[in-house]
């Protein structure tokens, strides 16, 4: 018994022994069995396609046609998409302005649609202190019935007039005029464009032409461009069509025979990649045009056929320029070698079709009248005016006027109330000014602000003085789809759709030298609850009735735009078909004629309709005589605007002894758009170091001010400081200080806000047109 | 035990064959004659468990397994007479009747509604009487949704498979890749590895991998071996099958 | 199956125009929203930040005024192998993972995420900084700034994971797609200008000029013969498949990567 039991406990004794055993065989048999490597063949597989790691959804791809909005330059984009969601944006062959190309904001534009931490997800009420960014949704109707309240408040009480609208849309859009006719209907004068350079040439339009129509110029058919600041290739004018001219000037056949000259201070591209750079002290340009006038003039190298024929004042100009702007004064006063002034003037006088442009960096901010009068006097000299290779002058689009503005007794009285004099109200900046100083003196002027497709609080040059007059404000209504600085300070968030959400028109983008009207039509459905402001306001407009109501009588804002674009059909010119093969600026050359290929307005507009265009780039010019309205009928010399621009500011010799020069550059966004955060990939880390953006100045300088490369220092003016580092660049104009726009945003999200200073709080630009003469010390 | 046989074996110095011979004869009748003492057992229970783990539970533990929304007879619509438009198609036009090729040379898989629509127009008049058209009909056709039918064959997507450079220009027949799939009257189960995520048809029906015919697996080393075999061996870079 | 194909080797490249371009970074961004590059809130850090196509700043070092500025858009070069067997592309020859490889029928790198195994070898054997580390995951719950951004990403282009190495393919699935269009329409062989890649096409200056190196009807071929024709690091003899062109004596001489102390073979002959 006793050996039997002994047998079983040791025939069941667990030892270590049979425990090895037992993982041997279970080791074993898990080998014979697929466990092990079907497993670890899973694992591997686990672990190159992490769960997290998106599979983005594939469907059948296709493409849709549209316009880029993000700047007024007008390109042309081909959204691809795969079903409906939209995956890139690419230029669209098809498309006279940018035949194929884009620019770098127009490819990353995709992700200001997709951010949604910069986005309003619908309407918003502000909950929180101003700026804060706390807001509460609500609906749609809660939000226009507010608003609709709080304005016919205002309007019952005799306060018409206290309405106000900021509004970033470009010139001449339907946005813009429906905005300005909300205003105008309601009973306020108080309609602020976005200061713009065109205030400006149209400005200098109507001393020297006689007509305020904007002056665009034909570079592709230039053989020398001399160019006075304008960044070609950091996003002047249109982006899409400038960068596609460089590559044509620059191509094989062409690179003998175009010329471009750039007038700047800085190594910018345009001036490095130019092929002479003329580096003149900011703010002398007038002296440098009427210095290379001066040369073309003493050695008789104007065309004198122009001049006798079409021109008054040459007299007086000659005089002038004979007396005091002499090569050598010039010189002096420019910086360039006197050798250099003649040699350009020379070599422009006597190009076949020499053209010179105006327009500083991108072209955004005002000018100076006096430079834009001098460059239109040397393209006098040469005849360089309505003719292939010149200056363009179009006449306006056909657009059809917007019928039915009604005004009662109320907005009638009330429009006679005005609060910019004489001197303000020409110029977007003055107007600014004057309304900004108006609501920090506490002069109860605005009791409620709507702001459109525009961002203030950033881009204004006016070192911060818009901002905070917002804080005073008793009501800001904001149609921002983005929170940008703006939209933060405001009561009520009215959020538009994106621009790849949205129907919309371009109509003339800047700088295209021919007629041109483009539709953008959504490429996608609206991500959120948004809504197209022009729909808002005839909504809006209804819910405040009367006469405001019936000067909005269309049923939504696509009618609106049909309605303007049967004046294109009616006047029975230009084209909805581009022809890869004809280039418009070849057609401008040759003179060819275009015919529209639709025979209704229908078949017309529903090409338009769907992202499509319609230009004209013959037979539009407008002719001599229409064209000089002037008082003689000639283009005018104006000698009495040509005195130089202002002298630079008494510098005391301890502080603020250097000059800001705020540049702009063509990777980041201008204006109210956010820059999209592949860009960021494209600037340089002696751009932007983590979050200080850097300022350029000369190594010379540097020395003199015992600076290093990467230094950290504090930039101030008379009207504020921003901090950055210093960038040691040999192409910086020595005693100037270099600082990029588009960057200090303090709104937005990760990607761009507290990334750099923005300059725009140094300068005092609304007061001075002068935004590139502010004198600032660095610490 | 085992030292024993050892031992013996090394003592004796000319019949070392002999003895070798009959320590391991020894060693293994005492193994198998007492299991337990020697240890056999425990080897024996430890292994059977793990392969019966691994054969049987593993492959009912790892995939998991979805019944599809709704039925779809593949047999039914590959017939010309209920399918008009089939006649003198071969097998590979009748599977592209629905799975067919976009203009681009893309490929769209799985139809959407708007193809079944074609036939199944009506909602009174579903072409059967199975509650599948019924609820083909009623829930997604009216409504205009879409089946959320799931993929058998959908490759991982690291992979890029252009079925119009082996069906239309390698002239392959669809059975290589996906078998009798067309022959079906019913949907198998879908049954998803929980690990990797794939689809078992992809990565091969079998737990241990073993393949008999061409589309038991459609593995990376599967294509290779039908390229090379078909005398492609260019397309067996890199970058041709993978994204 | 027959074979119908004529199997001449392709040998896809890129020539840049220097004197074209403009500086303006519009291939980088086309680049990165082709191919699903990630984007992180600090891309300031240029080693973290990763840019398939980056433009790279030089100046000529002259005093104002005369400084000029000059850009160098930098793809991967695909580097070929010698033809003798003596060497390959730099990165392929250490790679232990065979995740990149060339490919002799279109010459182009490839880069097999699903087998990097991240050792990073690569990316110090490539004389271009062309490689790029995914230190993190681009999309993810790690990474909130990005949200709502994933709804941008192409199918075309499978997503990274961390931990893997990525680099320019050249848009391998755009010559995939020009095939498939090829096929669709019963043609084996792509005509010029079919297969072109993401930066090449989005270039507003048409500075990039893409095609097939072997193949002497191109543009490519023609432009990479011209006089002003060079490549980067060329006394490397990675055989770069992409060209640059220049007018100006002072960028090509960066080209070839010569520090102050170093003298050009071209002007003094002791080297």
């Amino acid at each position: 018994m006793t050996s039997k039991k002994k047998d079983i406990t040791e025939l069941l004794s667990f030892n270590r022994r049979n425990f090895i055993k037992l993982a041997v065989g279970g080791a074993v048999g898990a080998g014979l069995s697929p466990l092990p490597w079907k497993l670890a063949d899973d694992s591997a597989i686990f672990s190159q396609n992490f769960p997290w790691v998106p599979v983005p959804e594939t469907g059948e791809f296709n493409t849709v046609k549209s316009h880029c909005t993000l700047c007024p330059g007008g390109c042309g984009i081909e959204v691809r998409r795969v079903e409906d969601r939209p995956i890139k944006i690419e230029g669209r062959t098809d498309h006279p302005v940018n035949p194929g190309g884009i620019c770098p904001v127009g490819a990353g534009g995709l992700q200001l649609v997709y951010n949604e931490n910069i986005r309003f997800k619908g309407p918003m009420k502000r909950i929180g202190a101003r700026g804060a960014g706390k807001f509460e949704p609500i609906t749609w109707e809660e939000a226009l019935k507010e608003l609709a309240g709080k304005m016919l408040e205002l309007r019952n009480s005799g306060k018409a007039d206290k309405i106000a609208a900021v509004d970033g849309n470009r010139t001449g859009s339907t946005a813009s005029l429906m905005i300005e006719r909300l205003l105008t209907s309601f009973g306020s004068s108080c309609y602020m464009k976005m200061p713009c350079e065109e205030d400006t040439a149209a400005e200098v339009s109507e001393l020297v032409y006689g007509s305020k129509t904007p002056v665009t110029y034909d570079l592709e058919n230039s053989d020398y461009i001399l160019s006075f600041g304008c960044g070609l290739l950091e996003g002047w004018g249109s982006p899409g069509r400038l960068l596609n001219a460089w590559g044509i000037w620059n191509s094989t056949e062409n690179k003998d025979r175009v010329t471009i000259t750039q007038v700047e201070s800085r190594a910018s591209n345009t001036a490095s990649k130019a092929d002479k750079w003329l580096a003149a002290r900011p703010g002398t340009e007038t002296a440098l045009a009427l210095g290379i006038a001066c040369v073309i003039i003493t050695e008789g190298l104007y065309n004198s056929e122009f001049i006798d024929n079409k021109t008054a004042g040459i007299k007086e100009f000659k005089e002038l320029v004979l007396a005091e702007y002499t090569p050598d004064k010039v010189s002096e006063i420019t910086g360039i070698k006197a050798e250099d002034i003649k040699s350009v003037a020379r070599a422009y006088a006597k190009a076949k079709s020499p053209v010179a442009v105006c327009g500083k960096g991108k072209g955004l901010l005002n000018g100076d009248v006096s430079e834009y009068a001098a460059v239109q006097a040397l393209n006098a000299l040469t005849g360089s005016i309505n003719r292939p290779g010149g200056v363009l002058v179009n006449n306006p689009l056909p657009l059809s006027p917007l019928p039915g503005l009604k005004l009662d007794s109320i907005a009638e009285k009330s429009l006679k109330k005005s609060i910019f004099d004489d001197q303000s109200a020409k110029c977007s900046n003055a107007r600014f000014a004057t309304l900004t100083k108006k609501i920090l003196a506490d002069e109860n002027i605005v009791e409620i602000l709507l702001v459109f497709a525009a961002n203030p609080a950033y881009t204004l040059p006016d070192g911060g003085d818009f901002n905070q007059s917002l804080t005073k404000l008793p009501y800001t209504v904001s149609f921002s789809p983005y929170m940008d600085e703006t939209a933060l300070m405001a009561d009520l968030i009215l959020p538009d759709h994106t621009y790849l959400e949205k129907m919309d028109d371009v109509p003339a983008p800047s700088s295209i030298q021919y007629n041109f009207y483009g539709i953008t039509q959504p490429a996608m459905k609206p991500l959120y609850d948004t809504k197209n402001s022009g729909d808002v306001l005839i909504e809006l407009a209804g819910m405040l009735g009367g006469t405001v109501g019936a000067s909005f009588p269309w049923k939504g804002y696509e009618e609106v735009l049909k309605t303007r674009a049967r004046g294109i059909f009616e006047s029975g010119k230009g084209t909805t078909l581009f022809d890869t093969s004809a280039s418009p600026w070849d057609m401008i050359k040759n003179n060819t004629k275009v015919t529209p290929a639709y025979t209704d307005f229908n078949s017309m507009w529903v090409t338009l309709k769907n992202g499509g265009m319609w230009y004209n780039p013959t037979s539009n010019i407008m002719q001599d005589d229409k064209l000089f309205a002037t008082k003689s009928g000639r283009f005018e010399f104006n000698c009495s605007c040509l005195t130089p621009a202002k002298q630079h500011r008494e510098k005391s010799e301890d502080s603020h002894s250097l000059t800001l020069m705020p540049y702009e550059i063509i990777n980041l966004s201008s204006g109210w758009i956010p820059t999209p955060p592949y860009l960021y990939k494209t600037i340089f880390a002696s751009q932007l170091l983590k979050n200080d953006s850097f300022i350029e100045i000369n190594p010379e300088t540097a020395e003199k001010h015992e600076l290093k490369e990467g230094d950290r220092v504090t930039v101030s003016s008379e009207k504020g400081s921003v901090e950055a580092r210093v960038h040691i660049f040999e192409g910086a104009m020595p005693e100037f200080v270099f600082m990029p726009m588009g960057f200090g945003h303090t709104a937005f999200d990760d990607f761009v806000k507290g990334k750099g200073c923005n300059p725009n709080s140094l300068i005092d630009g609304c007061n001075d047109t002068a935004w590139w003469n502010t004198p600032v010390r660095i610490n | 035990m085992i030292n024993q046989g050892h031992t013996s074996g090394n003592s004796s110095g000319d019949g070392w064959f002999s003895s070798l011979i009959h320590s391991v004869l020894s060693y293994y009748s005492n193994l198998i004659s007492n299991p337990f003492k020697s240890g056999l057992a425990y080897f024996i229970i430890g292994m059977v468990p793990m392969l019966i783990i691994g054969w049987l539970v593993l492959p009912s533990v790892l995939y998991s397994e979805q019944q599809q929304p709704l039925n779809f007879n593949h047999a039914l619509h590959m017939e010309s007479d209920v399918v008009a438009g089939l006649k003198d198609y071969t097998e590979a036009e009748k599977c592209l009747y629905c799975h067919s090729f976009r203009e681009d040379g893309s490929f769209t898989g799985i139809p959407r509604t708007e193809t079944c629509a074609k036939c199944h127009k009506y909602t009174e008049y579903p072409l059967g009487e199975t509650a599948e058209e019924e609820l083909l009909m009623k829930e997604y056709i009216s409504k205009g949704k879409e089946v959320p039918w799931l993929a058998y064959y959908r490759q991982p997507d690291c992979v890029y498979f252009p079925h119009i450079a082996h069906v239309k220009m390698g002239k392959l027949e669809c059975t290589v890749c996906h078998g009798a799939h067309g022959k079906s009257y019913t949907l198998p189960v879908y049954e998803k590895n929980r690990i990797s995520t794939y689809s078992r048809n992809i990565w091969g029906k079998n737990i241990a991998g073993h393949k008999t015919n061409t589309w038991d697996r459609m593995k990376m080393d599967d294509c290779a071996e039908c390229h090379t075999e078909k005398g492609h061996e260019e397309n067996n870079a890199c970058f041709v099958c993978h994204k | 199956m027959e074979k119908t194909e004529t199997h001449h080797g392709h040998k896809y490249g890129m020539v840049i125009d220097l004197d074209k371009c403009t500086g303006c970074g519009t291939c980088m961004v086309a680049c990165a929203s082709e191919n699903n590059v990630t984007v992180r809130s600090d891309e300031t850090d240029k080693e973290r930040s990763i840019t398939w196509m980056k433009l790279y700043k030089i100046d000529n070092g002259k005093p104002f005024p005369e400084t000029e500025v000059c850009y160098f858009p930098r793809p991967c070069m695909h580097c070929d192998e010698d033809g003798h067997g003596g060497h390959h592309s730099p990165c392929v020859s250490v790679c232990p993972a065979t995740a990149t490889k060339l490919d002799h029928n279109t010459g182009i790198v490839s880069q097999i995420y699903t087998r990097c195994v991240g050792c990073r070898y690569c990316q110090a054997a490539c004389p271009y900084h062309a490689r790029y580390f995914n230190w993190w995951d681009g999309y993810s719950f790690l990474q909130p700034y990005s949200e709502g951004m994933e709804r941008a990403l192409s199918p075309e282009v499978s997503p990274r994971m961390r931990g893997v190495v990525e680099k320019c393919t050249f848009c391998h699935h755009r010559l995939m797609s020009a095939k498939n269009r090829a096929y669709a329409e019963d043609r084996r062989e792509l005509e010029e200008g079919e297969y072109i890649t993401a930066c090449t096409e989005a270039c507003p200056a048409q500075a990039i000029t893409f095609g097939d190196l072997s193949n002497h009807d191109h543009e490519v071929y023609k432009l990479s013969k011209s006089d002003r024709a060079f490549r980067l690091l060329e006394r490397l003899n990675s055989k770069p498949k992409v060209y640059y062109l220049s007018s100006k004596e002072w960028v090509k001489k960066f080209a070839d990567n010569y520090t102050p102390d170093q003298i050009q073979p071209a002007t003094k002959k002791e080297i």
